[in-house]
């Protein structure tokens, strides 16, 4: 029956328009924290570079006791993981991504024989890793859109216990590093024992940093340092997931109004035709009953 | 003449960053002075007031532990001074009202808390944070 399709037509029309003031309004939402995340990245540089530096500077200082601190031991027995991804979703490859690149990663390790703790950030995370039956050691939630200083410190307390232990000799971040505004890509990265790109052989005397004073003496130092340097550069992590969460999310959901206009206009198309279908139908429905009428007189 | 730049920074922002002729902290081993040409050293900070002396006067910072660097800085014939704090404030931006309200709910934490526990020493790290803003407001 014509008119009934074009009555089923129309319905979808407006779900389809509905759906779109939705995608639009998260778009716009997105793109409004964007700038927020991205000058929360800017004003936390200085902060991490200068942790770096002090690290540098300590280990240089110490290169023999730096070597046993900062060099990963031969034998990993457990490792853990820390894994970082969005609240919500709606938000294009961003979960996905570091979901799958954790899942990975879980099962190389497994297969050398390591154990794995998993530390989950964000609900998606959790779910994830939970439904697929892995134990999540401990998940955090509820402040990966506008991280604070404090959730960094939470999360490193919980990695570093083990850590320090000897419980666990490797810490392991996967997470989505923001590269541009056009790139933004999931990394696997070591948080501890801590990656110091420069570190020179402790055989090798270094004269140009030897005049460097420690206080207090560079092992107890070093030893304080590394909570604190753990802390910034997981800091630093959960607000480029941030500014990647939010970058992904406006793009993805630019994308669906993008459709959702698409659609509504192809719908639209295709109910004017039915409509019109209908209208020319019943015109010869009525010159047909007319004929007949005058051709029975 | 040799000049020192300092900057105070925190994960959150740059605190303050210029040209100063001192900077005062205390680190665990005691307190000590940046002046210009200082050797490079780098240490630890604990939970006091840094001041840094500048020509228009002092600038005082509550900072809440953390870590100092002093070493070259870019130009020729600088030195820079950096202090990281992972929680630091100005001491002419301390609302003594909530810091206030932070010692008595810090005080009422301890109290309640089961000694050894994580909380005791979280309770007593808030503490300690609300006392020095207080003394640190209040000079």
């Amino acid at each position: 029956m014509a008119g009934g399709q074009e009555r089923v037509l129309r319905r979808r029309i407006r779900s389809v328009q509905s759906t779109r003031k939705i995608t639009k309004a998260m778009e716009l939402i997105a793109a409004s924290q964007i700038p927020r995340s991205l000058a929360r990245i800017i004003a936390n540089r200085p902060y991490r570079l200068g942790m770096q530096r002090i690290v540098l500077d300590a280990a240089l200082g110490d290169p023999a006791g730096a070597k046993k601190l900062l060099t990963l031991s031969e034998k990993i027995d457990t490792a853990l993981v820390l894994v970082i991804t969005g609240d919500r979703g709606l938000s294009g490859p961003y979960n996905n991504a570091s979901l799958r690149a954790g899942e990975r990663l879980v099962t190389k390790l497994k297969s050398e024989g390591t154990q794995v703790q998993l530390f989950c950030v964000g609900k998606k995370a959790a779910a994830f890793f939970r439904f697929r039956g892995l134990d999540v050691q401990e998940s955090f939630a509820g402040f990966v859109d506008k991280p604070t200083y404090a959730d960094a410190q939470e999360i490193a307390r919980h990695l570093a216990g083990p850590f320090m232990s000897g419980e666990a000799q490797q810490v392991l971040l996967v997470s989505t590093r923001y590269l541009s505004a056009g790139s933004q890509a999931v990394r696997v990265e070591q948080l501890l024992p801590l990656v110091i790109p420069e570190l020179p052989e402790p055989t090798e005397p270094e004269p140009l940093h030897g005049y460097t004073e420690f206080e207090p003496d560079v092992k107890k130092l070093l030893f304080f340092l590394m909570p604190r340097a753990l802390e910034s550069e997981i800091f630093s992590a959960l607000l480029e997931g941030a500014a990647s969460f939010h970058t992904s999310q406006q793009r993805a959901m630019a994308a669906a109004t993008d459709n959702a206009d698409e659609l509504g206009q192809t719908l639209t198309r295709v109910m004017n035709r039915a409509r019109q279908d209908s209208i020319t139908t019943e015109i010869m429905e009525i010159v047909g009953g007319a004929e007949a009428l005058r051709s029975g007189k | 003449m040799a000049t020192l730049n300092v900057e105070i920074l925190s994960p959150e922002a740059a605190l303050w960053t210029g040209t100063a002729s001192a900077l005062m902290a205390r680190s665990s081993e005691g307190n000590f002075t940046v002046l210009p040409e200082h050797t490079a050293t780098v240490g630890d900070v604990v939970s006091s007031v840094v001041r840094v002396q500048t020509d228009e006067g002092e600038i005082a910072f509550a900072v809440h532990s953390g870590f100092f660097q002093v070493g070259k800085g870019l130009e020729p014939d600088t030195t820079l001074a950096t202090v990281l704090a992972s929680v630091a404030e100005r001491t002419t931006e301390i609302d003594v009202a909530r810091a206030q309200a932070a010692k008595d709910a810090a005080e009422s934490r301890l109290a309640a808390a089961t000694k050894g526990e994580d909380e005791e020493l979280l309770a007593y790290a808030a503490l300690e944070r609300a006392e020095l803003r207080l003394s640190a407001a209040a000079k």
